[in-house]
């Protein structure tokens, strides 16, 4: 049961020893310095969880909650309600596949970025962090506006550059998609870089100069000695981009104008939204908020089991 | 950072790392383009803004004068202020505690609470606004202070919400610290409070520093707590709420939708630099250590 | 541990049935005074809550001065004003129906929120002390409908929000035309603009501005929603609907405004494009005169009423406008109205339009400030000739908040569904919003 699901990177040097005869003592200790965390979270998040779970139970919406109408029990009509709207589903779908992107984008980026620092000397490497600290400081509304301003269809740079002004980046479907996408990579690949990067410049030299004086060549040592070892990180890196870009919601609503011509950029936290938070049906917003929770958890257990059965080891 | 390079390269002189080095910094101007066109539309002049020139001769302080101009913004800003730091200041020492407990202490059910605290960073936000309300609400009635329109529940409210994430990263930094050194404490007969704090935040503040960071940039953005928490007390009010003035999908005042942005980033980025030795070394000096 | 487990998810489940999720405390709607008996505190602060515009100094001029007014009138009275952003604007409102204690007294808020918020019980009802007040009677009555939710009245009208066509006089008289006289007429000399001056939009309208396309629905001879007892059904299915929904899409095309720019542009972007000197016409509002002015078209601009399917008659325009009201959880009922009736009374309402273009209420104080300035005057004659509302329905906020209009339009201008398919989909979503 002591096996951890996703250790944080440099666990794989030092594994705390294991002696249970501790264990007993251990725990008492893990008690006392786990209390005030537990509390805070205990009462602030697990409390609200719980009630949100219950207020998916219940026909709730705004005059529920300021006490002008007597709450009604519904059962799983909220989710019956979800599942039988084809949007959903659509919407569903098209939030996995843009947050794929982004994670994959996001990890490339990242990872192709983190190496390519740790091959040059330190003047452009510094201004290749600076720019990425940068990018990653900048808030998420900021960063929405500032990519919309570069791609206006009149008045934008790019377009200028490219000489098609007019041309409307975030009418096409995939188009738009694809703008959001890249403003999401921009932002979130800093955090992917450098935490790469710490993990590269981690591999002590021998490692890799007994693998290179073995004879192995430089993709093969690559891919046989520093991608094992920067595994673990990449597993934390991608479970938090998994997070991050499936709970996306600043970029899309702003870039795409509210989830795009007719609805077609839609991604599940825009559609919470607007089917549920901006009308204020917070019984159907709170079952949406439940099915995405599960979800997340649903794709973070198959990860981390196809992870593991491909032999990483925490 | 500046003194790392990778040693396998040290004495070589790679042809390849000219070119490479031109890529980097051809990249790095690539990233920080939309920053720039940020700070430059702030600083261009009204009649400007919508022209794609990529400089101005004329830079003109009337966006920020519009920001800085507007109502108590000196109070936002301040309020923001206290709001991050305390969030940055709690979240490092319990998230420093927690760490503690989940990588260097053995006891059942470890791995639910991993689990749990992922599972806490999956929760739509906007739908816990509701049930937190009402427990804010009900606890103002005999804390005052505590209660809705007071700084201090959205110091607890941004700190909840960042420690997950926070103690997860941070697990690192604190499982880095050899064992020996844990046990020759013990041979010395240190207590376990004083290892904690002698032997272990010495090695584990580089990452606390760098895992704080989030924390930060986490309570400096938030919006929809302070909207929520904070409806109707204009003196309590946040940085976020203030800048939402500009924001505004109907007609964009691009100009100072630029400024607030520009306004709103430099404390976040001067954190990040100061911060960013430990970002990006903390933790292979940790584990070297 | 089977058994221990289901006895866990047991006493969970009973738990989540047991006490219910929280809720405020009873808020029933507060019996106000009759006989002339001053309900709540006579002295305190009096919290205001009005809205933030774009230019927001003149609007606070003219209210400071009211504050000062009435400041010197009530001894130990504070007026304290806050300026909310339109954006994020629910979450207070929500958060002061939520919390009694830290209400506000006095809000401005848009008429097209006013169901949702009455259903909250987040409003007073004024029915008695409105209808008392003297100055009652001349407010124009298809606008002081729009105060009302089931013959209740929560709020004064302070000023009232009509749009009509916008036109550049400079290309009508370089290409020989004239102001359009039927909604047939308008597509056709918008086509016929953009074929000669291919960079210009022959009319600048948006998929997202519902206001421009709710007077073509009603023009056609359509509803939005038709009311029976308390029960609402959507109109969009009927034929007349159709058409007029059919006929403003027509103007989302590329010979008129191509959908790339258009589809998702709303009320004010489309008058930014106008003002912008993108568009040769646009549909705007008498509260779009300063942006105008403000753009490149300044001087080479007229206004006429958006003209109907026939010659010689108008398309009904939406009445919007902002009301004042007082919180249900005020507890300065009767000080709370007096200051709205004077805000909202017709010297404030004067020097509100002075100060923001604001069109008043009142029917005398509007067609005086009419004779005066010729600029308001296809905008009172177009108010004056029947407006038109949303349904006054809670559903209405959801209907809103769930783009389901504008979706319908954007699917028949990109050409992605049928009218019929289109409108379909969305009297479905709308009947589902009203509990059908």
């Amino acid at each position: 049961m002591t096996t951890q699901l996703a250790p944080a990177a440099p666990d794989l040097e030092v594994q705390a020893p294991r002696r249970p005869a501790r264990k007993k003592r251990d725990g008492r200790a893990a008690a006392i310095y786990l209390l005030p965390a537990g509390i805070l979270l205990a009462a602030l998040m697990a409390y609200p969880l719980f009630q949100l779970v219950q207020i998916s139970l219940y026909d709730y919406n705004q005059p529920q909650a300021s006490g002008a109408e007597p709450l009604v029990f519904i059962g799983a009509d909220n989710y019956i309600e979800l599942f039988g709207d084809t949007q959903f589903w659509s919407v569903l779908v098209s939030t996995i596949l843009f947050a794929a992107v982004c994670v994959v984008g996001s990890l490339l980026v990242g990872t192709g970025l983190a190496v390519l620092a740790t091959r040059v000397r330190a003047i452009p490497r510094m201004l290749l962090f600076l720019a990425a600290l940068g990018a990653w400081a900048t808030p998420a509304m900021a960063g929405s506006y500032v990519w919309l301003f570069l791609f206006d269809a009149n008045f934008g740079v790019v377009n200028e550059v490219l000489g098609m002004q007019g041309h409307s980046w975030t009418f096409e479907r995939f188009s738009a998609f694809g703008l959001v996408a890249a403003e999401v990579i921009w932002c979130s690949f800093p955090f992917v870089m450098v935490t790469m990067y710490a993990g590269i410049k981690n591999i002590s030299s021998e490692i890799i100069e007994a693998a290179q004086l073995d004879g192995a060549t430089w993709r093969r040592t690559a891919t046989q000695v520093i991608l094992p070892i920067l595994k673990p990180l990449l597993v934390i890196a991608t479970i938090q981009s998994i997070i991050w870009d499936f709970k996306l919601f600043t970029q899309i609503y702003v870039m795409t104008n509210g989830g795009g011509v007719a609805g077609r950029n839609l991604v599940l936290n825009v559609y919470t939204y607007q089917k549920a938070f901006a009308g204020e049906e917070y019984g159907l917003g709170a079952a949406i908020g439940v099915v995405m929770t599960v979800l997340l958890m649903l794709i973070t257990v198959v990860y981390l089991r196809t992870q593991r059965r491909s032999g990483w080891q925490p | 950072m500046a003194t790392v390079s990778m040693p396998l390269r040290k004495k070589r002189r790679s042809p390849g790392r000219l070119v490479a080095e031109i890529v980097c910094c051809v990249i790095a101007a690539m990233v920080a383009f939309p920053l720039y066109w940020m700070v430059l539309a702030a600083f261009k002049p009204a009649g400007e803004i919508q022209s794609a020139t990529p400089w101005t001769f004329a830079p003109s302080l009337e966006s920020f004068e519009r920001v800085l101009g507007s109502n108590g913004f000196g109070r936002y800003f301040l309020n923001s202020t206290i709001v991050a730091i305390c969030v940055v200041a709690l979240s490092m020492l319990l998230s420093f505690l927690s760490a503690i407990a989940l990588t260097r202490f053995r006891f059942k059910g470890r791995t639910v609470l991993l689990v749990m605290l992922l599972v806490a960073q999956m929760v739509p936000v906007e739908a816990l606004t509701i049930p937190l309300f009402f427990m804010v609400q009900q606890v103002g009635t005999s804390v005052p202070a505590f209660g809705l329109n007071q700084l201090a529940p959205l110091v607890l409210v941004n700190l909840a919400f960042s420690l997950p994430f926070a103690i997860w990263m941070l697990r690192g930094f604190v499982a880095a610290v050899p064992a020996e050194l844990e046990e020759a404490a013990a041979l010395d007969g240190a207590s376990r409070m004083r290892f904690t704090w002698q032997v272990l935040f010495p090695l584990v503040a580089p990452g606390l520093v760098a895992t704080s960071v989030l924390a930060f940039i986490h309570a400096w953005n938030d919006f929809l707590f302070a909207q929520t928490l904070i409806f109707s007390d204009v003196d309590n009010r946040v940085l976020p709420q203030a800048m939402r003035v500009f924001y505004k999908p109907e007609e964009l005042d691009w100009g100072g939708i630029m400024a607030g942005a520009t306004l709103m980033t430099i404390p976040v980025l001067i954190f990040f630099i100061f911060v960013q030795r430990h970002l990006a070394s903390g933790i292979s000096g940790a584990v070297k250590g | 541990m089977k058994i221990k487990g289901l006895l866990a998810a047991a006493a969970v489940g009973a738990l989540v049935v047991a006490c219910g999720p929280p809720q405020a405390a009873n808020n029933q709607p507060q019996q106000n005074g009759n006989s002339g008996q001053p309900v709540g505190e006579m002295t305190g602060e009096l919290k205001v809550w009005l809205f933030q515009e774009a230019s927001n100094g003149p609007k606070e001029a003219a209210v400071n001065e009211a504050k000062q007014e009435f400041e010197a009138a009530h001894q130990g009275v504070k007026v304290t004003v806050e300026y909310l952003p339109t954006d994020g604007r629910a979450t207070r409102f929500n958060g002061a129906f939520n919390d009694k204690n830290s209400s506000p007294d006095v809000a401005e808020f848009g008429n097209t929120d006013l169901a949702g918020y009455a259903a909250s019980n987040g409003f007073a009802d004024l029915t008695n002390d409105i209808a008392a007040w003297p100055d009652s009677k001349d407010l124009i009555p298809s606008v002081l409908d729009t105060a009302k939710v089931k013959n209740k009245t929560f709020g004064i009208p302070w000023y009232t929000g009509t749009r009509a066509l916008y036109y550049r006089t400079d290309v009508f008289t370089e290409l020989g035309l004239q102001p359009p006289k039927t909604l047939a007429e308008l597509t056709e000399t918008a086509r016929r603009i953009r074929q000669s001056k291919p960079d210009l939009y022959g009319v600048a309208v948006g998929g997202k501005y519902i206001y421009a396309a709710f007077p073509y629905i009603w023009a056609n001879g359509g509803e939005l929603a038709k009311q029976d007892g308390d029960k609402w059904t959507s109109g969009l299915t009927d034929p007349k609907a159709r058409a007029g929904l059919k006929q403003y899409s027509e103007l989302l095309k590329d010979d008129i405004c191509p959908p790339a720019a258009c589809a998702q542009l709303t009320g004010s972007q489309s008058v930014a494009q106008f003002a912008g000197g993108k568009a040769a016409m646009t549909i705007g509002g008498d509260f779009n005169r300063k942006a105008v002015e403000a753009g490149v078209v300044k001087g080479k601009y007229a206004v006429v009423p958006l003209p109907g399917t026939e010659a010689g008659k108008l398309a009904p325009p939406f009445a919007g406008g902002n009301l004042l009201g007082v919180f249900g959880a005020s507890k300065k009922y009767t000080l709370s109205l007096e200051f709205i009736k004077l805000l909202g009374g017709k010297k404030y309402q004067q020097k509100m339009y002075t100060a923001m273009g604001n069109l008043p209420t009142f029917k005398d104080v509007q067609e005086q400030v009419a004779s005066a300035d010729k600029f308001v005057e296809p905008f009172v004659k177009a108010a004056q000739s029947g407006t038109k509302f949303v349904p006054a329905t809670p559903a209405w906020t959801k209907i809103d908040a769930q783009n389901i209009i504008p979706t319908a339009i954007q699917q028949v201008a990109t050409g992605g569904q049928s009218v019929e398919a289109a409108t379909d989909a969305a009297a479905g979503e709308m009947n589902k919003a009203f509990g059908n």
